[in-house]
């Protein structure tokens, strides 16, 4: 990006709240997170199983040095799960300060979105607990649904989920 | 941004004089003296100046006038008693508010003329005596006088000997040094022997002021040349031997103790400037003064010098951190290296083996500076608790002494930050519980003076602290009366040791009747244990009724290295912490017994000892499932042992623990994770925590 190219980026970023999305795939879905919130995104390595932790988290990963705990989104979806595959990354993103992975099926693209775009979620019956979705947009073609990262990889929501595994034992 | 720094600094320090002042005050009361009196003065007089720099307009009058006082004090005009101690504790009390929270005005107005009655009522009751004391009774500073004496030729004639001056003067101090100037002194022919011809350098350590040493001169002043400098600021040589010595060069000095003439001086330096050869030489050479007071010269600059670099650098905790987690990573790439010499042909492999050998021993020697530096002592967090304890013992009416051992014992900073909180409750449980009242000591015959005693100290790579009391000590039937009453244990149970220090860490467990504003509510011990526990360490209980209660806590000497058993069952690595491991054994078949309802044990060295299935507990796939095929690792949690079931001992390393996130997982067994040399990850497993759980699924 030149420095010209860069400064209508800016003043396009000023004339609306254009904000960029990681979208990726979960079965046949598009979701969305903050580019902003997104650290990094790798592919599958080797996770090492945390015992008597809730179903959903698949376990810890070395990122360079640093022990960060990756969710299988699948499985936190209370989607069937699936077997990874080359396709399969985990996204890395921050959350209070803290990281955490994401494993999902595929990563797909980074789109722009303006606030405007982006629709109220439904109160129609879904597959997901719709408190974890901001919005929901539409690009091209396609719908993107919004996640709002903060809530649904919180520290004292999953710890919560962990006490629900605790309890149903 | 400058301010601001300022600022800082001066909160930091200024946290650090108010807890010495805070010790000091406490120490006047007890034993009061001299050098507590002075130490204490300094103190205010720090926080008056930095108070000052840093805009504290408000700390600054009022440590103004508590300065003030405290010369009152120091010239003996005020009398320490309690009520002055007090006082002056309430005094530093608002300063520390005034200076972390916000300035309370009213208070400052109270204390201010409390103060001033308080200065107002000595002052006329020992007024008189006071001004007597003053007028005899020198200063005790130390101080550096140079004395130039030149005397008129004719001296001898008025019956005056200036060696008898000299010898005055001499009486006053110590000489430090002493010149004699030849110059006059005319070829032994023209020398009329009832002439004075020399003059005289003198560089004098007194204890007096000024105007005694001028008193020594008081015949001969009028009609010679005596010039009297105090170069005390030179020295630098304060009254609490504080020393500030400027960086000075060898000519300085020496003109400074008089051995050298200004011009003297020049001359040297001019010819230092042409021959550059080194001064010291040149002034032998020249005859200016002899090689011994040169050589000594010398010595002080050499001492100067040290005295300036003996300085120390604050550096933030953070930055120790990021060192720390460097050298872990150091630690992690050599074991990875030794991964690879491993793998090598027997030739290289050997030597690349025996380079890291060599590796290894430095980094465990950095590794070991960098936590000495991380190291500080205890004491200071003992000490702070002789205002607690005083202010505690006061409000619940009952006379209690401090005792502090081992303050010199080092521990990791994050840990002394931590065991603040829990030393904390103890001491004061030891207070509300553990000590008597001074009417029901005297009536058991001990002295009426209870003590509580603050110990640390090191003991096989551990840190001991023990809070010990000797107060009536648990009494183990009203633990016991509690338990049944709460249903933890069955009326006709008897209890065990270990099943009363269970009892006593449970939450919400209290056997005081009144609630106080600490204990007494039933949170206290619980925390205290869980905060401990947080830091890898343990707590234990030994009591004598009527003699007293000993808490002893064990921590680990740091928190971020450890030195590691790896174990390995089915695909899965753990770590086991090597203090907490017993032994490592491969049980027989016949050692094996099942209790019901309990589970397995094994029998080790005639003690039954628990056994864990890892692979069961964690709910992971193994390659044995029969303890005799596979290795028991007994480990020892606090007087507890279990045997941990394992496919394999992988080997010992040193690791570096990095924290897992709480929400991770519930499980109490593991306390962090480690990376390994060929960057996977490993979990540590906690053996107390473990021990808790299999204890607790046991019971």
């Amino acid at each position: 990006m030149n420095a010209t190219q860069k400064k209508e980026a800016m003043r396009e970023n000023e004339r609306s709240a254009v904000k960029q999305y990681v979208t990726f795939m979960i079965g046949n879905e598009y979701y969305g997170v903050e580019v902003l919130k997104v650290q990094e995104i790798i592919g599958m390595t080797q996770i090492v199983y945390v015992p008597n932790s809730a179903d959903f988290m698949k376990g810890v990963i070395n990122l360079r040095g640093t022990v960060v705990p990756v969710v299988d989104m699948r499985k936190r979806f209370r989607m069937p799960e699936r077997e990874y595959d080359m396709f399969t990354v985990i996204i890395i993103v921050e959350v209070k300060n803290r990281m955490i992975g994401m494993i999902v099926d595929s990563v797909s693209d980074v789109v722009e979105m303006e606030e405007s775009e982006i629709q109220e979620t439904p109160h129609f019956a879904v597959k997901i607990e719709t408190d974890y979705i901001r919005g929901m947009g539409q690009v091209d073609d396609k719908l993107v649904i919004i996640l709002d990262i903060d809530k649904i990889l919180s520290a004292s929501d999953l710890e919560k989920m962990n006490q629900d595994v605790e309890e149903a034992k | 941004m400058a301010e601001n720094t300022i600022r800082d600094v001066f909160l930091e320090e200024a946290k650090e004089i108010l807890r010495h002042l805070e010790t000091d005050l406490i120490q006047l009361e007890e034993n009061p003296n001299d050098d507590v009196v002075h130490r204490i003065f300094r103190y205010v007089h720090t926080i008056k100046g930095s108070a000052g720099i840093s805009g504290f307009e408000d700390v600054y009058g009022f440590a103004h006038q508590l300065e003030n006082m405290l010369d009152a004090v120091r010239n003996k005009q005020i009398p320490i008693t309690k009520p002055l101690v007090d006082l002056l504790l309430e005094s530093a009390d608002w300063i520390a508010e005034a200076i972390y929270e916000s300035p309370d005005f009213d208070r400052q107005k109270l204390l201010l003329e409390k103060l001033e009655s308080y200065q107002i009522s000595c002052a006329e009751g020992e007024s008189k005596l006071a001004d007597e004391r003053r007028n005899t009774v020198p200063s005790a500073e130390i101080r550096y006088f140079r004395i130039h004496l030149s005397f008129r030729s004719n001296i001898f004639e008025n019956g005056i000997d200036p060696l008898a001056i000299i010898e005055d003067l001499v009486s006053l101090g110590s000489v430090e040094n002493m010149r004699v100037h030849s110059e006059k002194l005319p070829p032994f022919m023209e020398m009329d022997p009832e002439k004075c011809y020399l003059e005289w350098t003198i560089l004098l350590k007194a204890h007096c002021p000024p105007k005694k040493i001028e008193e020594v001169f008081l015949f001969v002043k009028d009609d010679n040349v005596i010039s009297i400098e105090d170069v005390t600021d030179d020295f630098a040589v304060f009254e609490g031997g504080k020393i500030e010595l400027k960086e000075r060069k060898i000519g300085e000095i020496l003109v400074r103790r008089g051995i050298l003439t200004e011009a003297e001086l020049d001359e040297v330096l001019a010819i230092q400037h042409k021959t550059n050869k080194k001064i010291g030489d040149i002034i032998i050479e020249k005859g200016f003064a002899d090689e011994k007071s040169v050589r000594q010269a010398l010595g002080d600059q050499r001492k100067i010098q040290t005295r300036i670099q003996a300085t120390t650098v604050r550096v933030e905790t953070k930055k120790l951190d990021t060192l720390l987690n460097l050298l872990g990573e150091i630690v992690i790439s050599q074991s990875s290296i030794a991964r690879i010499a491993d793998e090598l042909e027997e030739e290289h492999g050997y030597r690349l083996k025996n380079a890291l050998y060599g590796m290894d021993r430095i980094t465990r020697e950095f590794q070991e500076q960098i936590m000495a530096i991380r190291m500080i002592p205890i004491g200071p967090t003992f000490e702070q608790f002789r205002r607690f304890v005083r202010d505690v013992a006061v409000e619940v009416g009952k006379e209690i002494k401090l005792e502090i051992r081992g303050g010199e014992t080092e521990l990791d900073k994050t840990v002394i930050e931590q065991i603040n909180d829990p030393l904390k409750h103890m001491i004061r449980n030891a207070i509300d519980h553990g000590i008597e009242s001074p009417l029901e000591r005297e009536r058991c015959g001990k002295n009426r003076v209870g003590t509580i005693v603050l110990n640390a100290y090191h003991q096989e790579g551990n840190v001991f602290i023990e809070i010990i009391d000797d107060g009536r000590g648990i009494d183990k039937e009203a633990v016991r009366r509690k338990a049944i009453e709460r249903g933890i244990i069955k009326g006709d149970e008897e209890l065990t040791d270990r099943q009363l220090q269970e009892i006593i860490f449970l939450p919400g467990f209290s056997t005081a009747t009144s609630v106080g504003e600490l204990s007494g509510r039933g949170v206290g011990m619980d925390v205290v244990r869980t905060n401990i526990e947080a830091l890898r360490g343990t707590v234990e209980i030994y009591s004598i009724p009527g003699k007293g209660t000993t808490f002893r806590i064990k921590l680990p000497l740091t928190l971020a290295i450890i030195e590691g058993m790896i174990v390995r069952v089915g695909k899965n690595v753990y770590i086991i912490p090597l203090l907490s491991i017993v032994e490592s054994l491969q049980p027989k078949k016949e050692t094996l017994k099942t209790v019901e309802g309990k589970g397995e044990v094994i029998l080790v060295r005639d003690e039954y000892v628990p056994l864990v299935r890892l692979y069961e507990h964690f709910n992971i796939a193994a390659d044995c499932v029969n303890p005799w095929e596979s290795l028991v690792v007994v480990v020892e949690s606090g007087k507890t042992k279990i045997g941990i079931m394992v496919d394999d001992l992988v080997g010992q390393q040193q690791i570096v623990i990095k924290s897992l996130d709480h929400f991770i997982t519930k499980s109490r067994a593991l306390s962090g994770a480690a990376i390994m040399g060929d960057g996977t990850v490993a979990l540590i497993i906690d053996v107390h925590g473990l021990v808790g759980e299999i204890v607790s699924v046991g019971d």
